[in-house]
């Protein structure tokens, strides 16, 4: 008997797929652990009711207006100022109209025998680590980007809606903290889209290379071909071929095997069920029959959620595989 | 109106640099995330200001980077999870906060009773590990779906609901054991 004590918050909160939740109610009519535990939840969801919303203090907007930059905190001008304002805008604008426009740069700082050195760097500059050498480059306001030893990266834009590096060789460790799809890593073999995350990412002269997330989600794209890697997992990147099949690190050694050999069989036979993070990718990778039999052992190892269908799934329908991935994701 | 439809109207003239918009988007979340941060500090208010301030300040300065089509809700609780964990660090642990902070918001009748209760959820809830007590603290504080948490707190949705369920179950079994207490006292 499979317990559900995990799953009992988001059963109380309704947040559970149709399939899941039928599950759980099922299970609960007749497992006395997870009555008691249910009743647990459902009681400390209750006390948190107890808690009233507290009011900002009125004094705390004067702080954060006086910690605002100047720029940000001065658009009402006295009216004495003016014709002062006036002249100095004219000349802000001849200037902006005339210098060439200001692109944003990022800081760098490297590390060499204990010695750092600071800089910045901009669009289409190169940076570059030795064996005894590594680099940390502030991503804008988003983030990090950690340069390992032996490494080649080249700034490709800066701006507030993209943030994008080219990694030619060498490993990095990104770590970000902004919407999705703003931090983007080109590398000869496809680009790892941040969907609010941190990872690592190796690339090869070859090609080849590794991701691997520690937090979030990367999105790896290559030529019309994803894979999405959620925390805990890691896809190798095959050499001018895009990114692989994702699989989470703790899977079974045959597993990593198998999909290294691209061996259906022994890869459905040792998938366990947060395996089907695999499963789900393969779905999209391999012909019709194959894709029948993975179909059946996604469905062996976790029901299948209602609007889900076979034969939505065999022809690749992408609302249908949608659904099921976030269904999936539950279990992920 | 609501909550939400006012913060899609008013951040594009934030990203403008409109500071009357940010004084808006400002009132809009400003005692969500203050509450969050005061519960999760054990009721200290100093440094529930001072992360609401680290919070409204990043906001601020890089409000340029956030697109619209992005969830606006995911991206602020990110930041205060982040702020609150940094904080976490930076401060000793959370020491006992003023019970007359709860009371001098409810001054309505059985204010007493419902102050007391608040007061030891508020003691209960100081006691969880904080990956526990930020996850039950965002559920409660806003309409956050388990996806946007899940963003918000840097792990998947299954996540999400294991943490809720044991943070809630937690909270329940350490209120038993205060109130088997005092009744033994």
């Amino acid at each position: 008997m499979r317990h559900i004590a995990s799953q009992l918050a988001a059963h109380i909160d309704g947040r559970l797929a149709p399939a899941l939740s039928q599950q759980a109610a099922e299970h609960l009519r007749t497992c006395e652990r997870c009555q008691a535990e249910y009743g647990a939840v459902k009681q400390g969801m209750e006390w948190m009711d107890s808690l009233p919303l507290i009011e900002a203090p009125a004094s705390l907007w004067t702080s954060i207006e006086s910690g605002l930059p100047h720029h940000q905190a001065t658009r009402r001008i006295p009216w004495a100022w003016l014709a002062t304002a006036a002249a100095a805008m004219f000349a802000f604008a001849a200037y902006w109209l005339l210098a060439p426009a200001k692109v944003p740069t990022w800081e760098v700082a490297r590390i060499e025998d204990s010695t750092q050195r600071t800089s910045r760097i901009a669009p289409g500059q190169w940076i570059e680590t030795s064996a005894r050498s590594r680099a940390t480059i502030k991503v804008g306001a988003i983030g990090s980007l950690d340069l390992k030893p032996n490494t080649r990266l080249e700034v490709v834009a800066t701006q507030p809606g993209e943030h994008r590096v080219a990694l030619a060789h060498g490993e990095i460790h990104a770590s970000i903290s902004a919407p999705p799809r703003l931090f983007f890593v080109d590398t000869p073999s496809g680009t790892a889209i941040d969907l609010g995350c941190e990872y690592d990412l190796k690339a090869a002269d070859d090609g080849s290379g590794l991701l691997q997330v520690s937090k979030g989600w990367v999105q790896f794209e290559w030529n019309g071909l994803e894979s999405l890697v959620p925390a805990g997992a890691s896809c190798q990147i095959r050499a001018h071929a895009g990114p692989g099949i994702p699989y989470f690190d703790d899977a079974p050694e045959g597993l990593r095997l198998a999909l290294d050999q691209g061996a259906l069989g022994a890869i459905l036979a040792s998938s366990r069920v947060r395996d089907t993070l695999s499963l789900w990718h393969l779905l999209s990778r391999v012909d019709v029959d194959a894709r029948s039999r993975v179909f059946d052992r996604i469905v062996a190892l976790t029901p299948l959620p209602g609007g889900v269908s076979r034969e939505k799934v065999l022809k690749l329908d992408p609302a249908t595989l949608k659904r099921w991935r976030e269904d999936l994701a539950w279990i992920w | 109106m609501n909550d939400r439809e006012v913060s899609r109207e008013v951040i594009e003239a934030c990203r403008a640099g409109d500071r009357d918009a940010f004084r808006a988007l400002y009132e809009i979340h400003k005692d969500r995330v203050y509450s969050i941060a005061f519960y999760f500090f054990n009721g200290n208010s100093e440094i529930a200001a001072d992360v609401t301030q680290q919070v409204f300040l990043k906001l601020m300065t890089s409000i340029g980077q956030f697109r619209g089509d992005a969830d606006f809700s995911t991206w602020l609780y990110r930041m205060v999870v982040n702020t609150c964990v940094d904080s976490a660090r930076k401060y000793k642990p959370a020491s006992e906060g003023s019970l007359e902070t709860l009371a001098a918001h409810d001054d309505h009748e059985g204010a007493y009773a419902r102050t007391q209760a608040a007061n030891s959820v508020r003691a209960a809830l100081s006691t969880l590990p904080p990956k526990f007590r930020i996850a039950v603290l965002l559920r409660y504080f806003d309409d956050l779906s388990y996806e946007q948490m899940a963003e918000a707190l840097h792990c998947s949705m299954g996540t999400v609901a294991s943490r809720l369920s044991r943070g809630h179950k937690l909270l329940a079994e350490r209120l038993k054991s205060m109130v088997e207490g005092k009744g033994r006292s």
